[in-house]
């Protein structure tokens, strides 16, 4: 409220520069655990104690101050091999979400912008997708391949393009009505051109939010996917395989814990900044635009 | 109806080019695919599946050597008594809690529940699953551990397939108490994910209504705030929350898959793991046309119960 406050405390008023959306308390949270998550991702060859596949130790240890998080059925360090399995998933999923993204939106767009049979084919292939369920064609797509991670990365892209070329088509048409765009067409600038130049700037922002979100639930199934024994393959530290290896050694609880507690915080940690950056933009037209 | 039919069964030839394994010898691989019709040219074989699929012939399946009719037929059941179970569920306690959040917005309560919620929605269904067996059955024994029925305990006469409903039906009480016990646990596994999707829906459906003029006017008239909840707002909040729940059949599919696996479930989501892992396609299209029917039809009565909630929604 007051200038001299704001003066006399320059965090606070720095603090108050951030929007509004960004300074609820869980938001914070969310932000706090994905920048670590980060973070670890990216110094976990420095900051692990061990190395994630060396099996060095005794097996089946419980926690101890050794081995934070015990060790498992080869004498490795699961602390270690959690701290590494942010390298997998992380940045796969990450990698995921953009190719689902560039795929779906660009078709999204086409369709969008020029309707017709173009918009009828591509929303037909996209409800083909949306009617089978998502795990099932997942796993025929890996199983037709051959099991592994990234194999297991374009199974997952294969039936998450639908949802970001929906999202896409309804903002792109929504935005095909404003003014400024029929101006633009009307001055005969080419397709393209209306299409990076006058619409993506005006959808970027949500779209940008739908994409974090995505994240995720794409860290979720491409884990499914490795706990059923399609995704990462043995020795790999990847969290979904190690929840699968645990529940072989059911006595050794912390073998399976740690790994799904760490998926767990970071589903968490992006779906809590999605949820608040969802607020922050029009939740209405993207709630619409995603069609449920 | 024909339109999913027409545009589900292309995904079949696709997804046969990708698994053509030729790994045995080459005279057992030609006895097996000219067996299943494999050795035909692609269009002959999608008309002779479609021919078939005319009569609710769904084919045989490669692995079980039985008609897929016959497989889905047995498992189906199993994973109905546990969807269904989970959703209803799902439902009550995230429209609920989704309520509570709306009325109490930015207050504690609303954080609380908003971390339960998103916490649902970011556990892995697999992991929730172990834990969940851990604790309860290999720690406190309070449950029994996978399967329908304990092993002692003979299936009740058949009905419905479903063991609770056919077990009531006969008398069988213990049978019933058997069967709820080995539900309780998958079936609230596999809630939690529609859970939180269902308070997010809720609460955001709640917020719109609370703003109308009508809400404040029921207040104002003193009616009972219990009244002013169901009468006022959860009936203009429905329609919304009732698309997620729709759509939500689409999703416990995938949650099943992971959670009948861990359970040794004997349903479709189990059924559809093998298929899928053993490349067995005309399980797998079978299964895929029995979900996506599924889908279509509790989407339909979604769109009937609109009517039903809102007198202005005309159907066509």
């Amino acid at each position: 409220m007051s200038v001299g406050a704001a003066v006399s405390n320059p965090l606070a008023s720095a603090w108050r520069l951030i929007p509004g959306a960004w300074r609820q308390p869980l938001t914070v949270v969310g932000g706090v655990l994905a920048v670590s998550w980060l973070l670890i991702a990216l110094l976990a060859p420095l900051i692990s104690p061990y190395d994630p596949l060396a099996q060095g130790a005794a097996l089946y240890q419980a926690p101890s101050a050794a081995h934070l998080m015990g060790t498992d059925e080869l004498g490795r360090d699961v602390f270690s091999r959690v701290l590494w399995g942010a390298r997998i998933s992380i940045p796969l999923a990450m990698l995921l979400v953009a190719l689902a993204f560039t795929i779906g939106g660009t078709l999204g767009g086409l369709a969008g912008y020029l309707g017709g049979w173009v918009d009828e084919l591509v929303m037909r292939a996209a409800d083909f997708v949306f009617a089978v369920p998502t795990i099932l064609l997942a796993m025929a797509v890996v199983a037709a391949l051959g099991p592994g991670l990234f194999h297991a990365v374009l199974a997952v892209v294969l039936v998450s393009w639908p949802g970001h070329a929906r999202v896409v088509r309804g903002l792109v048409r929504t935005t095909m009505e404003s003014e400024y765009v029929a101006v633009g067409r009307l001055l005969g600038s080419p397709t393209h051109r209306a299409l990076t130049v006058d619409v993506l700037p005006n959808i970027a922002g949500p779209v940008i939010v739908l994409a974090a979100l995505e994240i995720g639930n794409a860290i979720l199934l491409l884990s499914a996917l490795s706990f059923l024994g399609l995704g990462a393959r043995p020795p790999a530290a990847e969290w979904g395989s190690m929840v699968s290896t645990g529940a072989e050694h059911f006595e050794a609880w912390w073998m399976g814990d740690f790994p799904g507690l760490a998926i767990v915080s970071v589903v968490l940690a992006f779906n809590l900044l999605g949820d608040s950056l969802r607020d922050a933009f029009d939740p209405k037209a993207i709630i619409k635009a995603r069609g449920a | 109806m024909a339109f999913v039919l027409t545009h589900l069964v292309p995904g079949d030839p696709a997804v046969a080019n990708l698994g053509d394994r030729a790994s045995a010898d080459p005279v057992a691989v030609r006895i097996y695919r000219e067996h299943f019709g494999l050795d035909k040219p692609l269009p002959v074989q999608y008309f002779v599946y479609l021919g078939n699929l005319l009569h609710g012939d769904l084919g045989e399946s490669e692995q079980s050597q039985r008609p897929v009719n016959t497989d889905l037929a047995e498992y189906i059941p199993a994973t109905a008594e546990l969807a269904i179970t989970s959703i209803v569920l799902a439902c009550l306690l995230g429209i609920t809690l989704g309520v509570i959040a709306a009325l109490n917005r930015n207050r504690l309560s609303d954080q609380i529940i908003r971390v339960v919620s998103l916490g649902g929605m970011s556990t892995p269904q697999f992991w929730l699953a172990l834990v969940a067996l851990y604790v309860f059955f290999y720690k406190l024994s309070w449950v029994p551990g996978s399967g329908r029925l304990d092993a002692i305990v003979l299936p009740p006469p058949h009905l419905t397939g479903l063991f609770t409903i056919d077990s009531l039906a006969a008398g069988q009480f213990d049978v019933f108490a058997n069967s709820i016990q080995h539900l309780i646990l998958p079936a609230c596994v596999l809630a939690a994910f529609n859970m939180g999707l269902f308070t997010r829906f809720t609460r955001s459906a709640v917020l719109e209504v609370l703003e109308n003029d009508y809400v404040r006017t029921a207040r104002a008239k003193g009616l009972p705030e219990l009244t002013v909840v169901f009468r006022h707002i959860l009936r203009a909040a429905s329609p919304p929350i009732l698309t997620v729940v729709g759509l939500a059949f689409g999703n416990v599919m995938t949650g099943t898959v992971l959670v009948e696996n861990i359970f040794s479930w004997p349903g479709i989501g189990q059924y559809s793991y093998r298929s899928a892992t053993a490349l067995d396609l005309p399980a797998i299209v079978g299964v895929m046309l029995f979900v996506a029917i599924v889908y279509i039809l509790v989407n339909m009565v979604v769109d009937i119960l609109y009517g039903v909630i809102d007198p202005r929604v005309q159907l066509a």
